[in-house]
């Protein structure tokens, strides 16, 4: 009875109705497009939460990196303006949900406006230009106008998340944007980079919504999960985190310490 | 203030004038034109006697760099010397004063850096393509052993710490052409054996010349 009250529940597109799914909870938090409730029997991580308190970042460029061993490690070198300072601490009774909101890149008085710099005042801190929340399972310990110190949050060899805008290619075909395949260019062949068939006949008659079709691609947040970190520069205030990051150098990123289930988040 | 402005690039002191007197963030500093006089010495000194005049409010963390870089040196502090009117944090109480250093330098700053570790540990001759080289490798595997490489440079490219170069040499009859970056850890040894006069900087027409003149003993 719970598994098809479940899958009729809700408009689901048709290859996510799988039963196996359903049968795990009778709530409608099987899917993984809402947030669970909080009206559910235990407070678990949704999607949303960070698995620690993270910081902005800014990318500047790659390079290699020599291990004792001799392997080169390609490497992206992420630097930090004047930031990563808490500018507010939101909690369960003030806000619904707990946060901590964190500032980053100071700006001169007048890029900001009037509400911006009055936020900003409240908390007792310069101007920062980009703010962004992370969302913790507990806010302990963290006040405004607190400075983030990278050195302390994360350490050498530790695997994090990096979010970040990915380069924007314009518009683009399908064969770039969704990886398919060109047909013949010769042997008679008039197609080759089209898009092929979209569908099937009379029934259903139209095409499926979500069909991949060229449009704009890239200039969206994207997150590289599980990066190495290979070293923190105190000096130059600068952290080497293996592998590439997106967008091009001077893209602001979000680096959190990485969600690996059963490690950071709790299994469920 | 511009009293060391003998010191001063003409660039610094238009910026001087133009830059209203506020709390700068990083902007103005990197739209700052590259400076044309690379004074090294002199341009540590001017730091240090300006600094004691000059109210520095931009950096609160203790964020400093040991190498002085002479372009950033004048031009970063002597704006500052506009912005009198600001928080006279006065920094004069720390008397070493390393200035900031700007993101947009960091890249070249770390590959310097590795560089030169690299080069304490082992100094790398200056290579050039025509040159006979013979290289001792140590293979992580076969510690006990150095595998030596010898043959011609064909090209080199340089890429800051990865600045490799391309060995050719016959070798049991095949032409075999071996990359390697110079600053490796794994490489023990680089010698120059003799040096061939070329007229190119990359040898790729060895490739269809015949085996005599890539064979080396």
């Amino acid at each position: 009875m719970a598994m098809t009250m479940a899958s009729l529940s809700f408009p689901s597109p048709l290859h996510k109705t799988n039963l196996s799914s359903s049968l795990s909870l009778p709530s409608k938090a099987s899917t993984f497009l809402t947030k669970p409730s909080p009206k559910r029997r235990t407070l678990t991580i949704s999607m949303s939460m960070e698995a620690g308190i993270g910081v902005m970042a800014s990318k500047l460029g790659m390079m290699s990196f020599f291990e004792p061993d001799g392997t080169v490690v390609p490497v992206t070198v992420v630097g930090f303006r004047e930031g990563n300072i808490v500018t507010q601490v939101k909690t369960l009774a003030t806000d619904g949900y707990d946060a901590v909101q964190v500032g980053y890149r100071r700006v001169r008085d007048k890029k900001l406006t009037k509400p911006e710099t009055g936020h900003l005042e409240k908390a007792g801190v310069i101007p920062l230009r980009h703010l962004q929340e992370f969302r913790l399972t507990s806010v302990e310990g963290f006040e405004p106008n607190q400075r983030l110190v990278f050195d302390e949050i994360f350490k050498e060899g530790d695997l994090v998340d990096v979010a970040g805008t990915t380069i924007g290619k314009g518009f683009q075909g399908g064969i770039k944007r969704h990886n398919f395949k060109r047909g013949q260019m010769t042997h008679g062949s008039k197609s080759h980079r089209a898009l092929g068939s979209i569908g099937a006949g009379t029934t259903p008659g139209r095409v499926y919504k979500g069909k991949k079709m060229p449009g704009r691609m890239g200039g969206t947040r994207t997150k590289i999960r599980k990066l190495r970190i290979v070293k923190v520069d105190k000096e130059l205030n600068v952290v080497m985190i293996q592998g590439a990051l997106p967008g091009k150098p001077g893209n602001l990123l979000r680096i959190t310490p990485a969600k690996i289930v059963g490690v950071n988040i709790p299994k469920n | 203030m511009a009293t060391s402005s003998h010191l001063l690039p003409p660039q610094a002191l238009h910026m001087i004038r133009s830059q209203p007197s506020k709390k700068l963030g990083f902007s103005p500093f990197l739209s700052c034109a590259p400076s044309m006089n690379p004074i090294l010495s002199i341009s540590r000194l001017s730091l240090s006697h300006s600094v004691s005049k000059s109210s520095f409010s931009l950096d609160t963390k203790a964020r400093r760099e040991v190498l002085v870089r002479a372009e950033d040196n004048p031009e970063a502090v002597d704006a500052n010397t506009a912005t009198e009117d600001n928080v006279v944090e006065a920094d004069e109480a720390k008397a070493p004063r390393k200035p900031r250093v700007k993101l947009g330098d960091v890249m070249g700053i770390l590959n310097q850096k590795a560089i030169e570790v690299s080069e304490k540990v082992r100094p790398v001759p200056e290579i050039r393509t025509g040159d006979i080289v013979e290289i001792k490798l140590e293979v992580p595997e076969n510690r006990r052993r150095l595998s030596i490489y010898k043959g011609i440079v064909m090209s080199r490219q340089n890429a800051g710490i990865h600045t490799t170069i391309r060995i050719r040499r016959i070798i049991a009859g095949i032409g075999v052409e071996i990359v390697f970056p110079l600053y490796s850890p794994n490489i023990k040894e680089i010698k120059v054996v003799s040096h061939r006069k070329v007229r190119r900087a990359r040898l790729y027409y060895l490739r269809d010349k015949l085996p005599r003149l890539s064979t080396f003993k």
